[in-house]
């Protein structure tokens, strides 16, 4: 279908009109509530100018989040115990990066589009230097090691993420982006991009931003250790007191 | 069912929580100990982050030390003299306990620093607890334990500041006592533990209080430790899960009760022999742990 689609234009030539791709929220500010296993967000998009979207052309999503710095550590063995080593350190790398296509992404686009539009976390610039000195470590295969182990980390506690799943065509011109959150996820400014692609030629893309915030009584907790340590330190001790004073009461003889 | 917490920032099933805190809580009223010593490695073990486990292990004990304190204070047998030194002993040594931890924190050695004490402490104290009870269980019945003769230790009365002990008949320099305290509350701040298993002893044989005092004072002591190392803990590092803490007060209140009314059914040696037992074990497994390969070869943190 695909194929013969892309002949029919052969013959009969470009569209009249240009393929556009939109994104669009009906509120750019998400609360995330990150109570159980993480959180769900779906974000809407449109694709005008173009017939039968879901058979003729392709979406590619990046989700980035907020920059973060990481301190990566190798464990040595030392003596009888594993210990770890001095910490490299990344300055700046997305706290999150997911990206959604609607099939593999080689197929989708080539290798320096794939680079240039950082389709991958793999195309990342992450820049990894030694915390003491803050230069780049003492050779390039020591960066890459570092760089790597932060970039499977980053996969397995599902931070950075690559899918081709959660891209769904609706009815007509809308689309939906299916967005899962990790409960860890960091809060703050994040990136939505949508590409469309059409036979490895990029024909638009859009991006916006949108502003991530946990809401529930974990995240009010968190907030509160974090803001007051000093009172938060106090109303646990408070509550400890309390909380053995009544099972004090409670199993009284 | 999943339960975020909020400090340790992981996913946890509750009920394996409380199960977990009725546990430890049941051996500890069983055998009379505070099963911080337990819980910590326990909360290790499950996956929660070592600093995290110290930090909300610390606020745990200040609320299962309520009720023992409240019934000691009933019956008077607090020395409170005494326990005004262990506590500012035990303050000065929570501030220097968790300034160690901050540092080692800082470099990502925090969590060897706490199984490797939680290795040297266990196997120190589960191995004299095993010998002990093996000597005992041992000798013949009819052979009666010599008495413990309480004489007055001279040398702490030659220190300066020498003083009356009223509660404790003693008359001692405080020094020893605020040294003591001192101790403990650095191993309360780098282990989330009471540090009863330290204290009763020394208080018994190094200070020479009379027996009548010593767990009161002991608890005293512990519930004034602990409560300042979590407020330390809060402040300094953030590591203190109120969640956490009372899902496993939870299980833990319910499980002593039960642990009471078993360790009647059981001799003091028997007793003390299972628990020696139990403490080799969880000391075998934080150094087993230690010794195989991690996991994953590298740490990735988040730096704030």
């Amino acid at each position: 279908m695909r194929a013969l689609i892309a002949f029919m234009f052969l013959v009969i030539g470009a569209p009249l009109h240009a393929a556009e791709i939109d994104i669009a929220f009906t509120d750019d500010r998400v609360e995330v509530d990150t109570g159980f296993s993480g959180a769900r967000l779906t974000l809407f998009g449109a694709v005008t100018g173009v017939d039968n979207p879901a058979e003729s052309v392709d979406i590619v999503s990046v989700i980035r989040g907020p920059a973060a710095r990481f301190e990566i550590r190798k464990m040595e063995k030392s003596n009888l115990i594993w210990t770890p080593g001095k910490a490299r350190v990344i300055n700046s790398a997305p706290a999150l990066y997911h990206t959604y296509a609607t099939r593999n992404i080689n197929d989708i686009a080539p290798l320096p589009l794939q680079s240039d539009f950082r389709l991958d976390a793999d195309f990342l610039n992450i820049a990894v230097s030694d915390s003491a000195t803050a230069a780049a470590p003492e050779n390039a295969k020591t960066a890459e090691l570092y760089r790597n182990a932060f970039l499977t980390e980053a996969h397995e506690t599902g931070l950075y993420r690559a899918r081709t799943t959660g891209i769904e065509f609706k009815k007509g011109a809308l689309f939906t982006i299916t967005v899962d959150l990790p409960a860890n996820t960091p809060v703050g400014e994040y990136g939505v991009s949508v590409f469309l692609f059409r036979d490895g030629v990029l024909l638009d893309a859009d991006q916006t931003t949108l502003a991530v915030n946990k809401v529930g009584a974990e995240r009010r907790i968190y907030e509160f250790a974090h803001n007051r340590p000093v009172s938060y330190g106090l109303v646990c001790v408070a509550i400890a007191l309390l909380a053995g004073w009544l099972a004090a009461l409670a199993f009284r003889k | 069912m999943q339960l975020y917490l909020p400090i340790a920032e992981i996913p946890v099933d509750p009920f394996v929580v409380i199960i977990m805190g009725a546990a430890v809580g049941f051996l500890s009223g069983m055998f009379g100990v505070g099963g911080g010593f337990l819980m910590t490695p326990l909360l290790i073990f499950y996956g929660i982050p070592p600093a995290v486990a110290v930090g909300t292990e610390a606020s745990q004990i200040v609320a299962s030390s309520v009720s023992g304190v409240l019934a000691h204070l009933k019956r008077k047998t607090v020395d409170f003299q005494m326990g005004g030194f262990l506590v500012a002993g035990g303050a000065m040594g929570a501030v220097v306990g968790i300034m160690i931890f901050r540092a080692l924190r800082e470099t990502g050695k925090v969590e060897l620093l706490i199984s490797g004490s939680y290795v040297v402490f266990l196997g120190i104290i589960g191995s004299l607890m095993m010998l002990e009870s093996v000597r005992t269980l041992l000798r013949s019945p009819d052979q009666k334990r010599k008495r413990r003769k309480r004489r007055s230790p001279a040398w702490m009365a030659s220190l300066p500041f020498a003083m009356r002990f009223r509660a404790s008949g003693l008359y001692i320099s405080p020094i020893p006592p605020i040294l003591l305290g001192f101790g403990v509350g650095v191993l309360a701040a780098i282990m989330g533990v009471g540090g009863g298993f330290i204290m009763v002893p020394a208080m018994l044989y190094i200070l020479n209080m009379p027996t009548n005092v010593v767990v009161g004072t002991s608890l005293f002591q512990i519930i004034f430790v602990t409560a300042i190392t979590t407020v330390l803990h809060a402040a300094a590092n953030q590591t203190v899960d109120i969640v956490l803490a009372l899902l496993l007060l939870t299980g833990g209140v319910i499980g002593a009760q039960l642990g009471v009314r078993a360790g009647v059914k059981l001799k003091a040696e028997q007793l003390r022999a299972l628990l020696a037992l139990i403490v080799l074990a969880v000391c075998a497994r934080l150094l087993i742990g230690l010794a195989l390969p991690p996991a994953s070869p590298f740490v990735v943190e988040m730096a704030s």
